[in-house]
């Protein structure tokens, strides 16, 4: 069995390799992510459900399936996409703006995965953790080319998913 | 993982939660590390990093030591 790790680096021995993930996981993946990309809005279940023609419950159980293995984080209570990293599904305190559309990230690794993933220059802001002061860094042509302050990592990366949304 | 203005910062934040000083990135680590991780989540045939490679990135990025143990 081939060990493959989380969006967020915890060790994965299941059995969800990319060959048994079925078609409509796949496609539900594949449709999510693009149109995260394309609108900085990430499709929740009944969209997704529209857009592919399938009924909204084998669209939730895709969503359950690619959460289990950790391919995007549903909500804790309501089973909604929370966040298909590095794409949060609401606003939050990490924003990447690019060519005029706003995105959120659920930390700003993933904030700065945004222009990463999109291959696009972006302008991040976030706030300092301890104070609050709005700070900014800035993506341009694949490079960092403003930037201050210091990223913190509070939780050992063995541990990242034992709470992901405090991580 | 959180943005801090300095180092003052993070210790305050650290005491007040009750945790003990992580680790530290500069700002160009992050990049390489989010931009080694997601450059290719849009692609169709996008699989999770293998154990083997993101040992790789993060010993690319400079991240060693038991913090970064994934094992």
């Amino acid at each position: 069995m081939t060990a493959y790790l989380s969006p967020h680096g915890t060790v994965l021995m299941s059995a969800l390799t990319p060959a048994s993930v079925d078609d409509l996981a796949r496609d539900v993946r594949l449709y999510l992510f693009r149109q995260a990309a394309a609108t900085a809005q990430v499709p929740q279940a009944q969209q997704i459900a529209e857009a592919l023609e399938h009924p909204v419950e084998k669209i939730h159980e895709a969503l359950r399936q690619l959460a289990t293995g950790k391919v995007l984080i549903l909500a804790p209570n309501d089973g909604d996409v929370w966040a298909a990293n590095p794409f949060c599904a609401v606003p939050s305190g990490f924003r990447a703006e690019t060519e005029g559309k706003i995105y959120w990230g659920i930390c700003i690794w993933d904030a700065l995965g945004i222009p990463a993933a999109l291959g696009k220059d972006a302008r991040i802001t976030a706030f300092c953790g301890d104070c609050s002061e709005p700070m900014s860094l800035e993506i341009r042509g694949g490079k960092l080319v403003q930037s201050e302050g210091l990223i913190h990592f509070a939780i050992p990366a063995h541990h990242w998913w034992d709470n992901i949304g405090f991580t | 993982m959180l943005l801090f203005r300095a180092e003052e910062h993070i210790d305050r934040w650290c005491a007040a939660h009750s945790l003990a000083r992580g680790a530290i990135l500069t700002p160009q680590q992050g990049w390489w590390l989010a931009h080694g991780w997601y450059k290719e989540k849009l692609n169709p045939e996008w699989r999770r990093h293998t154990l083997e490679e993101t040992e790789a990135l993060l010993a690319e990025v400079g991240l060693t030591g038991t913090f970064w143990n994934l094992r």
